[in-house]
């Protein structure tokens, strides 16, 4: 397995600044994260509140290395014929069909059974090789020989089994099919895996990863993001809008706002040729930001307090 | 340092924190990709490769801070290569250390005049002079922090400091530690003076006291670090060894946070299972593809349907006062269990019987107990209770769920109602009965145990956190 060298990857800063030129503001914690997956060659398990930029971090890693983004959403009942490989049954059924006819000439002069057996084995398993194999994202992942992030989305929605399914490909980056035998990766592709935390990952999966926690982010911090994101808006108000969407996570809502509603927000602001947050403007975009209704109704006498 | 990180490792450990070898490793690797020169990536870093819930972030950003803030650059007995260098200071402690270095000069003003009273008293008494003349001395006079501090660390791990146990040593480490660091120079020095009346006396008490209160902080900062974790897994097991009735009021909060990481670990074991059934929806692919082997003929179906196991548990709970004692932590345990496997109706009853997932679902721990036990608590009347119970919940009783009664069984020679339980039996998967009183009491006096031992597919005594976890987990095995 070789690796590959990317110098928008030489140290932390580095990755600092690329990924902020791709409009994605990270916190130290992200930033030496992903030097630390690519330098150990390790898997990154990103977990924390959804909405926090857990999957743009996999998307803007990629468009900085400039390679393949390769994902694989998870979700309950996902097994490895869809994950990892499956065999391109119907070639294989086809391909029997048409050799049935051609097997009399393959035989020929051939005699008795033992005979005609030994010359069939000198085919050997045509039917399950390279060629009929059906390469899923996983498999695909591993076969990628300029490198690739692979991105294995919300990992807690599938099932216990799935997980074990992972293990070998976290650990050796090899996926091992019975028929064929071990595939491993030309190039380690830079995996990350996305959590919501809906149930605890496995310690064994852990155990392979580096783990990141993305909490909602700072106000200055995410200020900056509103800025790259919507570089448009006031200073003043982008300000306020940020201290405001801060003051809301304090409260006990069902969903608090994260980061991608806070710059939905700050667009629509800039839709509405808003140039100041006062009460009323609040309560009519206030469906941007909150996407349960009870939280909204809980939220408007809040807002003037909210506000000051 | 490799040495540094494994102690760090232990502590982190030592404050439930889980760590295996290959983190270790992971650790070490994460180490030499970084390096020292910044300790808030190296934190990060660190963290990443350690700590994996956000529990134990917090918990590992704690003892980072306390493990090394006070371990400065040792010059003396590590190699001074790049690579071993320790962690530079924060900036902001820095300040911190600066300001209060100048609020301490500021305050000792008139003492810097006494000084020269000391420096002169030793001119004068070369026996004096002979005694103070020491780095230690020296470094004090300077107020040289980094030096004393170095010094202390130094002699704190000639002493082994990093073994204490209880904060009943604190004392003995203190003396230990300032022994090794020839304090009892100073303390000769003193006495010669007292006995001069010299001027300089006080002087020479403000330094000692300074390095003794120097060397307690040490030794606090290392009691915290290296001790409290341990004190606490070492309660941890002794509470989950001691009969729940013996269990003071005091250690109630520390057994519910024992019994709700019972409760999620059984619970994260246990709650789903997947099962491929036999019947539904022809899986057609996978049907064809298997029958590859035979020609395209498929001998083998494969059905889509995947079923899943759901366990369900409805919980009773005797709250009377005969096993008042052992009701609350059983009540909690069901409250914790409720917490983290949804599927749990729970039950509280002693002459009648009512229920109670309600009550969990609304309340905090403490306080639904409470409720409990002033809605349903009285004399025990297990033959009404099993009625009620049979009213409420036996058409929801199915092939698929587990009946758990806590109780001592003792009826106060009521009626059993015994066909209650029988038909309970007939109709769950499994009957459980957890009976806090030992096993050679069953059948003694008023207690039905023995007679409802008949309709329980499984019987246990139960009375320490260990039963309980061991049984809880017997159980939700044999349900998968």
């Amino acid at each position: 397995m070789q690796s590959l060298d990317f110098p928008q990857l030489a140290s932390v800063a580095a990755i600092e600044k690329g990924f902020a030129s791709h409009g994605y503001i990270c916190s130290l914690e992200i930033a030496t994260a992903v030097y630390l997956a690519f330098q150990l060659r390790k898997p990154i398990l990103v977990e924390g509140p959804p909405g926090v930029g857990k999957t743009e971090l996999a998307k803007t890693a990629a468009m900085l290395l400039d390679v393949t983004l390769i994902r694989l959403q998870c979700y309950e009942g996902l097994d490895e014929s869809k994950a990892l490989y499956e065999w391109k049954y119907g070639k294989q059924l086809l391909y029997t069909q048409v050799l049935k006819e051609k097997l009399g000439d393959l035989l020929q002069g051939a005699r008795g059974l033992a005979e005609s057996v030994e010359k069939l084995h000198q085919f050997g398993d045509i039917f399950y090789s390279e060629e009929f194999l059906e390469p899923r994202p996983l498999l695909a992942a591993m076969r990628m020989t300029e490198g690739a992030v692979l991105l294995i989305d919300e990992v807690d929605k599938s099932d216990y089994e799935f997980e074990s399914l992972l293990l070998e490909i976290l650990s050796d980056y090899q996926v091992s099919i019975p028929e064929i035998g071990t595939v491993k990766a030309k190039t380690a592709p830079m995996v990350f895996l996305t959590s919501n935390n809906t149930r605890d990952v496995s310690d064994a999966l852990k155990r392979r990863c580096l783990h990141l926690y993305i909490p909602y982010p700072t106000t200055e911090l995410e200020e900056r993001i509103v800025r790259t994101r919507v570089p448009d808006i006031d200073e003043n108000l982008r300000h306020k809008l940020v201290e405001f969407v801060h003051s809301l996570r304090q409260l006990d809502l069902k969903k608090a706002p994260a980061i991608s509603e806070t710059i939905d927000w700050a667009r629509s602001l800039l839709l509405l040729h808003a140039d100041k947050l006062d009460e009323d403007l609040i309560r009519t975009t206030l469906n941007v930001l909150l996407k349960f209704q009870d939280d909204i109704e809980a939220t408007k006498p809040e807002i003037r307090s909210l506000l000051h | 340092m490799q040495s540094k990180l494994v102690s760090f490792i232990n502590v982190l450990r030592s404050h439930d924190v889980r760590i295996s070898t290959s983190e270790t490793l992971d650790a070490m690797r994460v180490i030499s990709v970084l390096g020292y020169t910044d300790r808030n990536v190296l934190r990060a870093g660190l963290s990443q490769a350690l700590a994996k819930t956000a529990d134990e972030k917090a918990t590992f950003v704690q003892c980072f801070d306390r493990f090394f803030q006070y371990r400065l650059p040792d010059a003396a007995n590590e190699e001074t290569s790049d690579a071993d260098r320790i962690p530079e200071l924060d900036p902001e402690l820095l300040a911190d250390a600066d300001s209060a270095l100048e609020q301490l000069a500021n305050a000792k003003n008139p003492e810097i005049q006494s000084n020269l009273d000391l420096s002169g008293e030793m001119q004068a008494n070369p026996q004096l002079q002979a005694q103070l003349h020491t780095p230690l001395m020296e470094m004090l006079r300077v107020d040289d922090r980094n030096g004393l501090s170095l010094a202390i660390a130094q002699a704190a791990e000639g002493v082994g400091l990093s073994q204490i146990q209880m904060f009943t040593q604190k004392g003995q480490y203190t003396r230990k530690i300032l022994d090794a660091l020839g304090e009892e120079h100073i303390r000769q020095a003193v006495v010669a003076l007292e006995n001069q009346g010299s001027p300089a006396l006080q002087e020479l008490q403000t330094f000692r006291d300074r390095l003794r209160e120097l060397v307690r902080d040490h030794v606090e900062r290392e009691y915290l670090l290296h001790a409290e974790g341990r004190n606490k897994q070492f309660m941890d097991e002794i509470l989950a060894k001691a009969k729940l009735n013996n269990i003071e009021h005091h250690y109630l909060h520390r057994v519910h946070d024992l019994i709700r990481k019972m409760a999620k670990r059984l619970a994260a074991r246990h709650s789903r299972r997947r099962r491929v059934s036999k019947r539904g929806r022809l899986d057609m692919s996978k049907t064809i593809r298997r029958g590859i082997a035979n020609d395209g003929v498929m001998f083998d179906v494969y059905w889509k349907s995947i079923k899943k196991d759901r366990p369900q548990i409805l919980a009773l709970c005797d709250v009377s006062g005969s096993v008042a004692a052992y009701a609350k932590f059983l009540l909690m345990f069901l409250y914790s269990l409720y917490d983290v496997l949804p599927r749990v109706r729970s039950f509280a009853f002693s002459s009648h019987l009512g229920e109670v997932s309600e009550l969990f679902d609304r309340h905090p721990v403490e306080k639904a107990i409470e409720l409990v036990n002033r809605q349903y608590g009285g004399a025990t009347d297990y033959g009404n209770s099993l009625l009620d119970f049979s009213k409420l919940a036996l058409d929801d009783i199915g092939s698929n769920t587990t009946v758990i009664i806590l109780g001592d069984a003792r009826n106060n020679h009521g009626d059993p109602k015994l066909e209650v339980m029988q038909s309970i039996y007939q109709r769950a998967k499994k009957v459980i009965w957890l009976n806090p009183e030992s096993r050679k009491l069953w059948g003694s006096g008023d207690s039905e145990m023995l007679r409802y031992q008949s309709t329980c597919h499984f019987v246990a005594e139960c009375n320490t956190l260990q039963h309980l976890e061991r049984i809880v987990d017997q159980l939700l095995r044999t349900n998968a």
